[in-house]
């Protein structure tokens, strides 16, 4: 018995062996295959690619597209349920004007996060991606996993574009000097509002919602007298700081975060762009005594760090009287729940009007070419049209005409029931003059919009972009330090608020708060030093 | 007689190898090969260079881990966790399987057992929700039925003293079905001669148990154990993510060594630095089976692993 183990142990490691070495000799095999394919294959492209870019500066418009190619692009959101009647009709133009077609890919919004590095990291086979700020898009660049965008080649592939994009735009989609998106070519704001039920407020006979204190008193106000309704509803992920801070800390100051997922602020009107710890100054200190308050009055769920409810959802079923979120979510929800005839009247509050607002950045939303695409010059021809051909535009960010939007003049559109099937997935990068305006979003929500134009305050740190490779370490920790002690904090979970705070701050120092700082602010003066 | 030759024993012993073979091809392929993906967790990765293109950096990776401060904090959580869910869980599998092979007839237990089972294939997102819905605050059940008998509310998502418990009850809850039924099977192949001689010899059910069934399971209990153990550094990430997600207030008590890596990485996406931790866990489990195997052969060499 145990000598007949010992032989079919030995029987056992040499398959093991030989299985091991095939799998071995196989790989090898392979990768030398691939290799000098993939080698060869950029070098071709990068070969007529030049030699394209020598025919089109001689006669523009002729790039030699005789070759038909598939794009592939990469959208964050779920696949639209007519994505196959859209997309055939955008193929076709495609193929009319540049031979080529297009397929998308969708990450859906429960686990894009995770996926969409992956899909970099893993180098798959795609030639255009959605970029955004606030999906990683400085990150992903500095990694190498997007084409650098070179002047050249976007004069000769998307001469569109360069004409109708600001200098400012491209200027702040740079990252250390290099371009690697084509952004969207449309401000937006990113500030954001609070959405509230009008009706309610009519109710209990509160003043107008025009100040931190008003919107207090008709929180607590909800909280005492509705049983069954959250008075506020926070958005949930995995934000680092309180769902208001937006509101209340970063606009209410007129200050500037660089990163959400950093306690480090500047104020828009300092030229010297001194950063500074959120969490060390007074007006965080204030801020946490009136959240205190709030949270003291249930204005919201005691447990609702583990609540994982849509809040918008929610708002519109009636089950909380207030969210925030900007402008152009807020007025398309108010426009959706006037257009069902929901029972609720509903109304935005902008509580610190006056105040200066900063506009999105340009990289809000953009699309970016993967550093491996095949079709580099396709995927530029492709993005120039669809920021600038109103046919292809209008199918890409509206659907089809009659079907899911009627055009109502030129930059306006009335939603069809069929709406919805195309909705919900990121084609904000392709937003441009030739958007439309949908027909029913709320008259309030532009009002504020263009009153806040007014007050759009430009400083000189809108195209600073921090390059945190050096700090990686310590951004990790500070991260998590944030989640972990300001996060219920802010929330007023914690009684002392004193210690917690202190807690906090001495957290923070351990986790290498100032080496991030000294990190920062040494780019910055560089940076303003630059200018 | 026939001579021992490899050939021989490939032929004598195809049947056992070829069913052995979806098994070893397994763990080469996702086990094996990917690990030399280990050097991840020495280099600065980047896209363009890849897995083995990218730059060394050394032990950087490992910095973020060590120097958080929570380092010594995630570990002993993770450690403590896995061996209360080890001992909690095995104990009470032991014990349904023995109730079962005891009690019931066909169809009881076999309905017994389903019932049992059912959690096992609940994902754990959905179980979170179901914990949310029992036992927060304003609308959980459980406070439901405080304040109805008059009792005063309990805030449990903000009171980490509970959370061990609750932790170890829904592992416990999850786990057992799977558990059982492996007990269970083990129980069924215990020769029954050896109940009928107990009997003959006049052993009530309670001795028979003790003197027949438990030393008979010894071996399972030993190797599932032993399994258990190396991974004991790592944390069951679907549990813990969606048991208490991004509560801070919970973390003292809650935090492992899995959640801990997710949340400090998933803004930076930094696959250096994931690997760095993954290795720390594998080094950490690799000495603890070790261990526990040298000892599980000193105390009695065939009951050992390896």
């Amino acid at each position: 018995m145990r000598k007949n183990n010992r032989w079919m142990m030995l029987a056992l490691i040499l398959t093991l062996a030989m299985i091991l070495g095939a799998c071995g000799s196989n790989n090898t095999g392979n990768t030398s295959a691939n290799a000098p394919a993939q080698a060869t294959d950029p070098a071709g492209d990068a070969g007529s690619g030049n030699a394209d870019t020598g025919d089109a500066t001689a006669a523009p418009g002729g790039v030699d597209t005789s070759k038909e190619v598939k794009l592939k692009m990469i959208f964050v959101g779920p696949k639209p349920v007519d994505y196959d009647l859209v997309f055939a009709e955008i193929n076709k133009k495609l193929k009319e004007k540049i031979n080529a077609t297009l397929e998308g890919e969708f990450l859906d919004w429960s686990d894009w996060a995770q996926k969409y590095p992956l899909k970099l990291a893993a180098d798959e086979d795609f030639d255009l991606i959605y970029s955004a700020n606030w999906a990683g898009y400085n990150d992903q660049a500095l990694k190498g996993g997007f084409l650098e965008l070179t002047d050249e080649l976007l004069s000769a592939y998307a001469p569109e574009t360069m004409k109708a994009m600001s200098d400012v735009s491209w200027d702040q989609a740079k990252v250390n000097g290099k371009l690697y998106m084509v952004p969207q070519n449309r401000g937006e704001s990113v500030e954001k509002l609070i959405l509230y039920r009008e009706d309610l407020r009519k109710k209990y006979n509160l003043p107008e919602i025009n100040s931190p204190e008003a919107y207090a008193n008709y929180l607590k106000t909800i909280a005492e007298n509705e049983k069954g309704i959250a008075p506020f509803t926070p958005e949930t992920g995995d934000w680092k700081y309180h769902n208001l801070d937006r509101v209340l800390l970063k606009q209410q100051n007129e200050w500037n975060m660089f990163d959400l997922d950093l306690p480090f602020a500047f104020k828009l009107t300092d030229e010297k762009g001194q950063v500074f710890n959120v969490y060390e100054t007074q007006e965080f200190k204030d801020l946490l005594v009136y959240y205190k308050d709030l949270a003291d009055n249930n204005a919201w769920s005691k447990n609702v760090l583990n609540s994982k409810n849509d809040h918008q959802a929610d708002f519109k079923a009636g089950k909380t009287a207030s969210i925030t979120h900007n402008n152009g979510t807020l007025g398309a929800l108010m426009a959706l729940m006037r257009q069902e005839n929901s029972p609720y009247e509903v109304a935005l509050a902008d509580i610190n009007q006056g105040k200066k607002k900063s506009v999105a950045i340009s990289t809000q939303n953009g699309t970016s070419i993967h550093a491996t695409s095949k079709n580099i010059e396709r995927s530029l021809m492709l993005i120039d049209l669809m920021q600038n051909d109103k046919e292809l535009h209008d199918l890409m960010m509206y659907g089809v005409s009659g079907v899911h939007y009627e055009p109502v003049g030129d930059d306006k559109y009335k939603a069809l029931d069929k709406n919805p099937n195309y909705t919900g997935f990121s084609n904000w990068n392709f937003n441009s003059p030739l958007n439309r305006d949908n027909e029913a979003f709320p008259q309030e929500a532009s009002d504020l919009a263009k009153g806040w134009e007014a007050n759009v305050y430009h400083y000189k740190l809108e195209t600073f972009v921090f390059d945190n490779s050096k700090v990686k370490t310590e951004i990790a920790n500070v991260g998590n330090v944030m989640l972990r002690y300001a996060i219920p904090l802010e929330y007023g979970v914690i009684d002392d608020i004193d210690k917690g705070l202190a807690d906090l701050n001495k957290q923070l120092g351990a986790a290498g708060l100032d080496k991030i700082q000294a990190e920062l602010q040494s780019q910055i003066d560089a940076f303003l030093a630059n200018q | 007689m026939k001579r021992h030759t490899f050939w021989n024993d490939l032929r004598n012993y195809r049947v056992l190898l070829l069913m052995l073979a979806p098994a070893v091809l397994f763990y080469i392929l996702f086990a094996y090969v990917p690990m030399a993906g280990i050097v991840i967790a020495f280099k600065r990765y980047d896209y363009a260079g890849g897995i083995f293109g990218s730059a060394w950096n050394g032990l950087d990776n490992f910095r973020f881990f060590f120097e958080s401060g929570d380092a010594w904090r995630v570990t002993r959580n993770t450690a403590l966790y896995n061996i209360a869910f080890i001992v909690v869980n095995n104990a009470l599998q032991i014990f349904a399987a023995i109730m079962l092979f005891e009690v019931g007839g066909k169809w009881f237990r076999k309905i017994t057992q389903s019932a049992l089972f059912l959690p096992y294939f609940i994902s754990w997102v959905v179980v979170g929700a179901i914990a949310y819905n029992l036992l927060n605050y304003d609308i959980g059940t459980v406070n439901a039925v405080l304040r109805g008998l008059g009792l005063e509310a309990i805030d449990i998502y903000n009171t980490p003293a509970y959370w061990p418990y609750i932790l170890v009850l829904v592992s416990a809850w999850k786990g057992l079905g799977y558990g059982t039924v492996m007990y269970l099977a083990a129980i069924t192949s215990i020769d029954t001669e050896m109940y009928e001689a107990a009997e003959i010899d006049g052993a009530n059910i309670f001795q028979r148990i003790r003197k027949v069934t438990i030393p008979n399971l010894y071996p399972t209990i030993i190797i599932l154990v032993l399994l258990a153990v190396g991974n004991i550094f790592r944390g069951d990430f679907g549990m813990f993510y969606n048991m208490i997600g991004n509560n801070g207030l919970l973390f003292s008590a809650t935090d492992v060594i899995d959640t801990f890596v997710f949340r400090s990485l998933i803004t930076s996406n930094d696959i250096g630095m994931s690997a760095a931790a993954g290795v720390f866990q594998s080094v950490l489990g690799f000495a603890t089976i070790m261990t526990v195997n040298y000892a599980v052969r000193k105390y009695d060499k065939d009951r050992a692993l390896f």
